[in-house]
Formats: structure tokens, C-alpha cells, sequence
């Protein structure tokens, strides 16, 4: 009984409908026992690597080598990309969270396939357009760039690792993100519901 | 009470599981139990007699002239004695400093002071932290004077003792000092000024490079 | 027993990156089965609809946390060699509110992303460009940042130090909060389905 989810989404369909197509067609885990998974998972981190996991770190890395084939004297002046290109000796990429982010890559499809959730299309609340879902898709991404670089991380590293580790200013950030998150919520229901 | 408890739904069981984990960790102490370094004082005895915790002038001053950056040179003493001269490569941390240093407990630590009790004491410090690589430069700056930068010929040199002074000679000169001549040898004290900060070019340029690749962090 | 291994010295760095590679499989294997490559699922939390993210962030904190509680209470792991990121307040709050932001208007976060790209969505890719376009621009904006990056600095600093509290102690109040939440969360959840059901369609 898989519903055609993408061509349904093209024309408004009421919030009911909408809502038990979402149930039937994806019996995702339970969210605890996903939740459990995930922290086995960190805890292995911490345990052989003495480190937490991370997501935007391999970004960063990604736009440092980036810049130094486009600009090397611009992108080691620059202390930022420096600190990810390093001294030289070691290819930037050969990146503890590059390969991780790799490895989420493959887990991702690797469990997207076993559930039959692999399928391309558009992430989108009925009420909006594809192109101007992508359009704050990419909006989305580049604040959530700028604001992972200042935060020293995102939800992975910072909410995920440093809650564990019961640290002060992973906290913090925490709860500004769901601050921010839920006040932003508000005004573009539009794109959602 | 039992009976309640099998009858819960599955997540409440795991919530309870998790209150009761929960307050039993509040009474249970510290977690860096782990971390507590006993300090074994046989062990440490026989480290010290087997000089293992020693590094000699001259191996520094090869790892400094291959450009080893496998290691950190600490000198212990105040900021103007660094800054009048200094090793090569070193930076200058005060022994009450040293803890917040941001060393890791991992990598090669190499202290100095001017003679050795500085780095003694400093070496000690960090080994009851549980530092595991921590050695101290054998003489101090005393000894890499003496050996690296104004080395001396015996008096009556064995022949491996001839061929260790022609290397130092030129180990000398890379950093800016000068092999010991005279008819008296080593037993003449030598008037001599240090050599500037400076030099070597490339090692002291090489310190201060471009930042270690991030490792940690997200 | 010698643990986290790698900093021991009982592999080194390109084996650690294989353990990168395997470790990374597991987040994204388990991100995606609580549902996380769809942003409309993502996103339902801060609509109050569905709180899968508040259940399983908060699920896999308090597993990792009093797992490394307890592993290191027992001597079997040095907590202390354990990377702890330095805190820089301000930055940090700064900076989570715009991902908090980001969040509900890009719907992912870098992780989920990843997920949501190999599961075939689009807006993941578009997504991603995004978050790469963002930290070119910080990095381009990163001198001009000058002192606000690092403003406030805390150094590495936890909750029970913080506070001058044991550390079991927060572990506990963690826990308590993480398990109130979660009764909190489905209760929310029951009341925003059932006053969805009263809607006339």
C-alpha cells in the first residue's frame, strides 16, 4: 500500500489524509529504541576514539581544500581554513569526520534501503512550491553553515557529544537552538503544514 | 511492588531503569576515578635510575635539525631568561602554568630549565597527572650549552669521542654556536655571548607554522 | 582496560579513520530509522506534532551519558582524555539560535542532511550546497569576526563544575528531565492528534 507520496504532494490534500498517508507508508523504529541505537553509537565514539561524533567539521574541511585550490596565499592567510589545512604534512581530507560524515552516507542509504525509504523527490509541506522549498532549503543550509562554524558544531557534535559530556556551552547551545527553532517556527508554517 | 513494575509498558520499565541509574550515580563519586594516576613510587624509582626519563642535548638537537614535530620542548623559566635565549622550538611555560598548557597526556613532553631541578620537579608534576610520555633534557640548558652549542674536545679523546666532536662541530654551527678551541679544552670556561633568538631560521619559522590540522572537535 | 583506545596508542591515525568510516555508518544507519532523512518529520517537532527529535536527541544523550558515567566510574575508561570542546558563550548562543533558525527553514541539520541525500531527496542536496555556501561566507567574514569568535571564553568546563555540584548529581537531573520530557512529549503529542481529529475536514 505505498501511497505515491510525491504526486499527492503536488495538489493540497487535507491535513487527515495527509497525516495517515505519513503513518502507513513509513513505519519508522520506535523513537527510543533509534534513540538508544544512536547513543550506542556515541558511546563507541567516546569509548575507542575518546571523541564524539560531528557532521559540519567535515564541511568545513570540504571548503578548505577548496579554497586552497582556488586561492592557496588567500586561504592560508586566512586563520579560519587555515586551521583546517593544517601544516601540510597531512592531507586535509584524510579527516577523522570526513570519513565519519562518509560512513553516515552510506548508513543512511544502507538503512533506506532496507526500509524501501529511498526515493528521490522533494521534501515539502503541501501548501508551498518545489522551487520555493529548495529555495529555503539552501537559505536553511547557509545559516545553519554560518551558525554550526560559530557554535563550534552542530546538533551532532554539540548537542549530541557535549550533552553527553554534560558540557557547559554545548547546553547553552542546545537550548538556543530549540529557542530559535520554535520562534522561526511560527512564521514559515506556511512551508511545513 | 514487582507486580507493578512487570506490568509497565516497556518504556516506562526503561524510564524507571533510567531514574534508578540516575540516582544511584549521584551518590557514586567521581567519574575521573579513572583518570586518578596512582603514583607508584617503585615504578617512578626505576625510571629514574634507568634514565628513561632523560633526553640528551645531542638526540634534541637532532630531532630539532630533522624537524621533528612529533614532540613539545617546554622551558620552565621565567620570560625574560626565554626571552634572552631560548632552544630552538621551545615555548615557555612556568611550572604553575604547566597543567592549563593544553598539553595532552599522550604526546612526547620535553622540559628544561637551567639546570635540571626545575624540570625535575615539573617532570614529577605531570607524571602524578598521568601524563605518559614526559622527559626532561639531561643538564638542562646547562647541558645543551656545554654539548650543543660550545662543544669541547677532551683532553685526551678516546677515537668515537673525536668522531662525536667533528658532528657536534657542525651541530654547533646550525644553531648559532661555536665548537670550544684553546690548549685548556673543556676545562677552560669560556667567555662567550649566546646566540641571538633568531636562529635557526627555518626550525624557529617551522614552530610557528601554520597551526596542527584541527584533530578534535566537531 | 586501556580506554578510549586511540589515545592510549592502540591504533593509529589511518586505522582511526577506518573506526571513523564504521562509526559514521552506525549514526546514519540510526538517524535514518527514527525517520530523520525527512524533513517534514524533522521539522514536526517545532510544530508540536510529532517529537521524535526531542525523543531521540534526548534518548541518545542520557544513553551516552550515564554509559560514560558509569564505564568511567569504573576505571574502564579515563574520562579525562575524553575531548571535551572548549565553551565561548556568547558565539555558542549566537550561533545556536541562528542554527536554530536554519533549522526549521532548511529542514535538517548537517547530519540529517547526509541521511537525507542518500535517500534520494532533493531539497537534502540543495540542503547541503546551502550549508557549504554558509561557511564559505563565514570563512570570507571569519577576519572581520576579529575578537566576537572567541568572546567569553569558559575554557573546557562542564555542567557539575559549573555549578560546584557532583557530577552524579547532574547525571541524575539530566536523567529526571530527559524522562519528564518524554512523558511531557507524549502527552503533547496525544493532545495536538486528538484536537486535529475534532478539526472538521
Amino acid at each position: 500500500m505505498q501511497a505515491d507520496a510525491q504526486s499527492l504532494a503536488a495538489e493540497p490534500v487535507d491535513a487527515r489524509t495527509q497525516e495517515t498517508l505519513h503513518r502507513t507508508a513509513r513505519p519508522y523504529m520506535h523513537p527510543y529504541l533509534a534513540g538508544f541505537g544512536l547513543g550506542l553509537v556515541l558511546l563507541a565514539a567516546f569509548v575507542i576514539m575518546g571523541r564524539g561524533l560531528g557532521a559540519s567539521g567535515a564541511f568545513s574541511s570540504l571548503v578548505a581544500v577548496g579554497a586552497d585550490a582556488i586561492a592557496p596565499a588567500h586561504a592560508r592567510a586566512n586563520a579560519f581554513y587555515a586551521e583546517y589545512l593544517g601544516d601540510g604534512t597531512v592531507n586535509p581530507l584524510m579527516d577523522w569526520l570526513v570519513f565519519e560524515v562518509l560512513g553516515v552516507f552510506v548508513g543512511g542509504f544502507l538503512s533506506g534501503v532496507l526500509a524501501g525509504r529511498v526515493r528521490t523527490g522533494v521534501e515539502r509541506g503541501p501548501l508551498i512550491s518545489k522551487g520555493m522549498r529548495l529555495f529555503y532549503a539552501f537559505v536553511g543550509g547557509g545559516l545553519m553553515g554560518i551558525g554550526a562554524k560559530l557554535a563550534r558544531g552542530c546538533t551532532s557534535g554539540q548537542a549530541l557529544t557535549g550533552g553527553a559530556m554534560l558540557n557547559v556551552g554545548s547546553w547553552a547551545f542546545m537550548m538556543c537552538v530549540f529557542a530559535g527553532a520554535y520562534a522561526t517556527a511560527y512564521f514559515i508554517r506556511r512551508q511545513w503544514q | 511492588m514487582k507486580r507493578i513494575f512487570e506490568n509497565l509498558r516497556p518504556t516506562h520499565k526503561a524510564g524507571v531503569l533510567v531514574g534508578i541509574l540516575g540516582f544511584i550515580a549521584t551518590f557514586a563519586g567521581s567519574p575521573y576515578q579513572g583518570s586518578q594516576f596512582t603514583i607508584d613510587a617503585q615504578e617512578l624509582a626505576r625510571v629514574v635510575e634507568a634514565t628513561t626519563d632523560h633526553v640528551n642535548p645531542e638526540e634534541l638537537a637532532d630531532w630539532i635539525i630533522q624537524g621533528k614535530t612529533d614532540f613539545r620542548l617546554i622551558d620552565l623559566r621565567t620570560a625574560q631568561e626565554y626571552g634572552e635565549y631560548h632552544i630552538p622550538g621551545a615555548e615557555n611555560t612556568g611550572l604553575t602554568a604547566l597543567p592549563d598548557a593544553g598539553l595532552q597526556k599522550t604526546e612526547k613532553i620535553v622540559l628544561y630549565s637551567e639546570g635540571g631541578i626545575h624540570s625535575a620537579q615539573a617532570w614529577f608534576l605531570l607524571k602524578a597527572k598521568g601524563y605518559l610520555a614526559v622527559y626532561m633534557l639531561f643538564g638542562g640548558l646547562g647541558g645543551w650549552k656545554d654539548e650543543v652549542l660550545f662543544p669541547a674536545l677532551a683532553d685526551n679523546p678516546t677515537p668515537a669521542q673525536t668522531v662525536r666532536f667533528g658532528r657536534m662541530k657542525e651541530v654547533s654551527k646550525f644553531f648559532g654556536g661555536a665548537p670550544r678551541t684553546g690548549a685548556s679544552g673543556p676545562a677552560q670556561t669560556p667567555s662567550y655571548t649566546l646566540p641571538k633568538v633568531e636562529i635557526p631560521q627555518s626550525v624557529e619559522a617551522s614552530s610557528a607554522r601554520a597551526p596542527k590540522k584541527k584533530k578534535e572537535g566537531c | 582496560m586501556n580506554a578510549p583506545f586511540y589515545k592510549f596508542g592502540l591504533f593509529g591515525d589511518n586505522v582511526s579513520l577506518i573506526v571513523a568510516f564504521f562509526i559514521g555508518i552506525g549514526f546514519g544507519f540510526f538517524l535514518e530509522r527514527a525517520g530523520f532523512g525527512s524533513a517534514r518529520k524533522l521539522t514536526a517537532q517545532f510544530y508540536f506534532t510529532d517529537l521524535t527529535v526531542f525523543k531521540v536527541m534526548f534518548t541518545a544523550i542520557i544513553t551516552a551519558m550515564l554509559g560514560l558515567f558509569y564505564l568511567s566510574w569504573m576505571g574502564l575508561v579515563d574520562l579525562s582524555l575524553v575531548y571535551l570542546t572548549p565553551t565561548y558563550l556568547l558565539p555558542q548562543v549566537a550561533g545556536g539560535i541562528i542554527l536554530g533558525v536554519g533549522f526549521v527553514v532548511g529542514g535538517y541539520c548537517p547530519g540529517t542532511s547526509c541521511v537525507a541525500v542518500s535517500t534520494g531527496k532533493l531539497d537534502g542536496v540543495v540542503y547541503l550546497l546551502g550549508v557549504i555556501a554558509g561557511i564559505v561566507v563565514f570563512g570570507e567574514l571569519f577576519p572581520l569576526l576579529g575578537d566576537f569568535y572567541t568572546a567569553t571564553p569558559m575554557g573546557q568546563i562542564t555542567l557539575p563544575k559549573l555549578l560546584n555540584v557532583p557530577y552524579g548529581l547532574v547525571v541524575f537531573l539530566v536523567s529526571l528531565l530527559a524522562v519528564g520530557g518524554f512523558a511531557g512529549a507524549t502527552w503533547v503529542e496525544k493532545k495536538m492528534a486528538s484536537r486535529k481529529g475534532e478539526q472538521p475536514l
